[in-house]
């Protein structure tokens, strides 16, 4: 977790071997065809993935569920989240010195996403804890070098991916916040995960997983997966084998998950510290009884 | 129409011809049946053609704004801003006599636009100016304003768009390959009128056309999607580019080379006489509501639902929509929504 963006880039990177792409693509058909079955997914209404829905599919089924059934409306530390995304998204896009706040709401309503914007104002004065709070993070972001990249790594942000499993029986679709290299640059790929929180381990997750998308697309494995969070971190991982084939477990038991809800099972609740920001704990028993450090109280 | 045996039209410009005639008819039947003048403006482009074509109530309430050309934003300029960033590329190489190298997405999209901006730097060893360009023109409107975020933004699509164009067609650009674009070394914008004073305008989508345009036909249009959609409308689309691009040209292609970004996809649809067919039936489709909007507006009785009810603004209007919504709308993606005391309808 010491090395930062421009270091790793700076140094000639190691194109990982491309061998086993095709014997994860072959695993992941196959456990697409058989939870498709017992999900009943096809062609016409296939399975959708995310990286929000794996994650949240494997660590708490029913807020999963919940997040996505009802329109609950961001929160500000995901107000604040969007803006730091947006900052970042904007420092590669656009090298300058420094990024303000506005400068990152006014790229998000110009990308076509006004929200931040309307909520801002909504808010007026009471704005100014939460867009204090935006900058202090987004200052954080600087260290991390985006906007120092050569154009020679392509810098691209919100790179769509989307890969197809069995068919179109399960689609897998997401967007890189920022890719570099990678075909046909001749340059290995590296990935950006930019995040607004604080860091947790749970956050290398995401990148696995775009790593092994990328890998399924391109046929080419990227060379690391780099996650830059507004506390100050940045945390550089080389794409091993073994982080593709784990990337490759937890989207087959997230399609395990999945296909059981579909066929009509309860969605199971699984408390834990996610509990502490989820929209929907007043409603979920077990998310109730839930307190830091394990010890849960009676109902 | 005749097809040869492998499907391909045998008379490409007879083809095209035929096609002309009987879509300048059927749009004239179908604007008959508005008052005269009551419409003004329509936009055939595959979005509307799309709408149109999968829910008509709603196509026929989207107003003048989802009618005509919404003017240029980010994401609607990123396939022509990063086409024309692509087009100043490439001349710029020509000049000096080298093969162009690969182009660096977001360089190539600030060279273009200063390129616009200044008109170039003409004069021995200078870069060449930028052809004047409809998007170009908004670019440079954009910079006066000094609106930065817009053009980051714009930076941000174009530069995705480029990328991944050159992604899946490969560096070098295919032989063969001319992009559409302003400029004596790109195809202009195919675009049809039926008539001088028609207020219908069908606009082919095509980024690039492989091969040279003859009266054998056998050329193909190349339309890259930055995301793709799902497969059962690929047919759909490439009919309506079919179409709309034998109009356009005045001779029908022999393929349509549909490409997408995010899954590095290219297929290739071979354009037989019931893919222009239906491209035309799309085409005319659209102009068919757009009349009937003008005494109807947004009328949900003919309202398909789908997934998009789900953001669709007259969805509350809609007894279809509501009535999807609480049944097979309720899954989302392949899973149920929350909560779920029984198992819904799918």
């Amino acid at each position: 977790m010491v090395e930062a963006l421009g270091d790793l880039l700076a140094k000639p990177l190691d194109a990982p071997s491309s061998a086993g792409i095709a014997a994860l693509r072959a695993e992941l058909d196959a456990a697409a065809r058989a939870t498709g079955a017992v999900g009943g997914w096809g062609l016409d209404e296939p399975l959708r993935l995310s990286k929000h829905l794996v994650t949240g599919l494997l660590r708490c089924p029913r807020r999963a569920l919940s997040e996505r059934s009802e329109d609950l409306g961001p929160s500000d530390d995901v107000i604040v989240g969007w803006i730091v995304d947006a900052a970042a998204k904007l420092a590669t896009v656009s090298p300058r010195r420094g990024v303000t706040v506005d400068a990152a709401v006014a790229f998000l309503s110009a990308l076509g996403d006004g929200s931040v914007a309307d909520r801002l104002a909504d808010l007026g004065p009471a704005a100014g804890p939460l867009r204090s709070d935006a900058a202090a993070r987004i200052d954080r972001l600087a260290a991390s070098g985006l906007s120092a990249v050569g154009a020679a790594w392509w810098p691209r942000v919100e790179e769509p991916v989307r890969v197809a499993l069995a068919g179109g029986t399960v689609i897998v679709a997401g967007r890189i916040d920022v890719l570099f290299g990678g075909p046909p640059t001749g340059r290995p790929g590296v990935i950006v995960e930019v995040k607004g929180g604080r860091w947790y381990d749970g956050m290398r997750a995401d990148g696995h997983l775009y790593a092994l998308m990328l890998a399924l697309r391109d046929g080419e494995v990227p060379a690391s997966a780099v996650t830059i969070v507004s506390d100050g971190t940045t945390q550089v991982e080389r794409i091993r084998p073994a982080l593709l084939q784990h990337a490759a477990e937890r989207l087959d038991e997230a399609m395990g998950v999945a296909a059981r809800l579909a066929a009509g099972e309860p969605p199971a609740m699984s408390p834990g510290a996610h509990c502490q920001h989820c929209p929907v704990r007043a409603d979920c028993p077990a998310g109730r009884t839930w307190r830091p450090g394990g010890a849960e109280t009676g109902a | 129409m005749t097809a040869t045996a492998t499907g391909r039209t045998a008379d490409p410009v007879g083809a095209a011809d035929r096609l002309r005639l009987e879509a300048r008819g059927r749009i004239a039947e179908a604007l008959a049946a508005a008052p005269p003048g009551a419409v003004d403006d329509v936009y055939v482009g595959w979005v509307a053609a799309h709408g149109a074509a999968t829910c008509p109530a709603r196509y026929r309430g989207e107003g003048e704004h989802g009618w005509s050309f919404p003017g240029w934003s980010p994401p609607l300029a990123a396939g022509a801003c990063g086409r024309a960033a692509l087009v100043h590329h490439v001349a710029l190489a020509d000049r000096t006599g080298r093969a162009p190298a690969l182009p660096m997405p977001l360089d190539a999209i600030r060279a273009w636009m200063r390129a616009i901006r200044t008109g170039g730097e003409a004069g021995a060893g200078g870069p060449p100016a930028a052809e004047r360009s409809s998007v170009g023109d908004w670019i440079c409107d954009v910079w006066e304003a000094g609106d930065s975020a817009t053009l980051a933004a714009v930076a941000a699509h174009a530069g995705r768009w480029l990328a991944g164009f050159v992604r899946v067609l490969g560096w070098p650009l295919p032989p063969q390959l001319t992009l559409v674009g302003p400029g004596p070394t790109a195809a202009p914008a195919l675009r049809w009128r039926p008539a001088k004073d028609s207020p219908v305008t069908v606009a082919c989508g095509a980024d690039a056309r492989l091969g040279r345009v003859t009266g054998a036909g056998g050329f193909a249009l190349v339309v890259h999607r930055v995301v793709s959609g799902d497969d059962g409308a690929l047919r759909d689309r490439a009919a309506f580019e079919a179409a709309a691009g034998a109009l356009a040209i005045g001779v029908v292609p022999g393929s349509v080379l549909i490409t997408a970004g995010d899954t590095g996809e290219r297929v290739t649809v071979p354009v037989d006489d019931d893919v222009l067919t239906l491209g035309a039936q799309r085409i005319v489709a659209v102009v068919a509501e757009r009349a009937a909007a003008v005494e109807r507006g947004f009328d949900p009785s003919d309202g398909t639902p789908s997934a998009a009810c789900r953001h669709c603004d007259h969805r509350a209007d809609c007894p279809p929509g509501e009535a999807w919504m609480r049944g097979a709308g309720r899954w989302q993606g392949g899973l149920p929504a929350m909560p779920a005391p029984t198992s819904p309808d799918r």
